[in-house]
């Protein structure tokens, strides 16, 4: 074969790569096929000649546009299933109803308000009807990209101890669109989470109260390992619904849990979960109760948590141990 | 109109190609042998349906694939797996059953078949 018609079999390769998702391994043995189809036709049409370049761009068009031909190899695995999509647009709804309730009260009382590490600040320009139009698609983007993470990883939630087994119905195009802007959502808590010197839960607020008022001791002091816990985990069920169960994937999903699980032990051995002594003048004498009670139920929830990161952190070893062997 | 109808017979032979390529499988084929084989019988098909279609039987257990790189390029071939042996003959009954049904229904060309109506006691008439 003639230096172009490789070159231009390759690129035809290389692009189909580019769109294919899934493990290495299954896209290598995609692709040889595909290779190998592509010579076969090539062979075909030159009758045993060498192929010019016209026979190659022929066969290559009859082959059809790399990225379809890659993205109906991969299996349909929809990020919202379809019994989903109806009480996700009314939760999408709902949240921009609040969030947008929260810029006019912001915009209506002229300073920012803070919720763990967001912020909802005011519109600079409320007379500018196209300002105005961009911070409600802003609020709207932001809305949509935080709830396809909470929609995506509900279900996996549910089945925590067993493997995920994404369905799927979205395009694969489209799938790509989603995973974007779930993957630009998380970068954007993790931006935040640093900004904030990884107190992301435990914010002072500009009146020197803090955010979260009535944390412990337990949870302060864990705070960081709390914090990337959970963007591991976030990370983790998103790099799952990407590129599907492999060793990367499992070794996070690993480190993930033994964090968790380090962060939840350190936690519950502390025994100060909830403070509520900042909040005796409105409780009154219900506070020496019902912060010892509080405390004994989250840490009786911080046990639970445990033993099932604990049994997840087992059961993905032994998988990570079996695709490795697997592999090699 | 030329377009839905192109829709309408993709779909359509896309369903068929399925049972075509596990009886055809039932002999050891790569790839575009298949898709050959499949066009010389009047089933023209892509390898973009084809390929992960053989994927499909093969994640379900019809098929084995193995690669053979003793030739001149490596190639992929397929064929029934014990599980495929099996399920074939029961796919088959199952289209000759669906087949007959289309064909029966097609044959009446567009008339409604008789349906008898139910018998309704005098009684509940009242």
């Amino acid at each position: 074969m003639t230096g172009p018609v490789t070159e231009a079999v390759h690129q035809w390769l290389d692009e189909a790569a580019t769109a294919m998702g899934g493990d290495s391994g299954r896209r290598r043995d995609v692709l040889l096929e595909l290779e190998t189809t592509i010579y076969d036709r090539l062979e075909e049409r030159s009758g045993g000649e060498t192929p010019t370049t016209k026979d190659v761009t022929e066969v290559l068009i009859a082959m059809g546009e790399p990225a379809e031909v890659a993205n109906s190899f991969m299996p349909v695995r929809p990020l919202l299933a379809p019994h989903q999509t109806r009480p996700f647009l009314l939760n999408v709804s709902a949240v921009f109803a609040v969030h947008m309730l929260f810029v006019i009260g912001a915009t209506v009382a002229g300073k920012q308000f803070g919720f763990t590490s967001f912020r909802i600040s005011p519109i600079e320009n409320p007379g500018n009807a196209l300002g105005v139009f961009a911070r409600a698609l802003g609020t709207l983007f932001f809305d949509i990209g935080l709830l396809l993470c909470v929609f995506a990883i509900l279900p996996r939630l549910q089945r925590v101890i067993r493997f995920p087994r994404t369905s799927l119905i979205v395009r694969p195009k489209t799938r790509r669109s989603i995973e974007l802007a779930c993957f630009l959502t998380l970068a954007l808590v993790v931006v935040d989470v640093f900004r904030n010197n990884l107190l992301a839960l435990y914010v002072p607020s500009a009146e020197g109260t803090l955010i979260i008022p009535f944390i412990g001791q337990g949870i302060e002091d864990n705070i960081l390992l709390l914090n990337l816990w959970l963007i591991s985990a976030i990370a983790r069920e998103l790099l799952y619904v990407r590129f599907g169960e492999s060793r990367s994937t499992l070794g996070l999903d690993v480190a993930s849990n033994a964090l968790g699980l380090v962060c939840l032990l350190r936690m519950v051995a502390s025994r100060e979960l909830v403070d509520l002594t900042g909040a005796s003048d409105v409780l009154g004498s219900a506070a020496e109760t019902l912060g010892p009670l509080l405390n004994t139920s989250f840490s009786l929830l911080a046990v639970g948590t445990a033993a099932l990161l604990a049994a997840r952190l087992v059961f993905r070893g032994f998988r990570l141990m079996m695709v490795r062997r697997a592999g090699s | 109109m030329s377009n839905l109808l192109d829709k309408i017979g993709a779909e359509l032979r896309r369903g068929m190609v399925q049972i075509a390529a596990l009886s055809l499988l039932r002999k050891r084929l790569y790839g575009y042998q298949l898709v050959k084989v499949l066009a010389a019988a009047g089933l023209e098909t892509e390898e973009g349906t084809l390929y992960p279609l053989l994927r499909r039987l093969e994640s379900q257990g019809l098929l084995t694939s193995e690669w053979d790189t003793e030739g001149s390029r490596p190639r992929k071939y397929y064929v029934l797996s014990s599980e495929g042996v099996e399920a074939l003959p029961r796919l088959e009954r199952i289209w000759e059953e669906i087949s007959g049904s289309v064909g029966r229904i097609l044959q009446q060309e567009g008339d409604a078949p008789e349906v008898e109506e139910p018998v309704v006691p005098v009684e509940e008439k009242r």
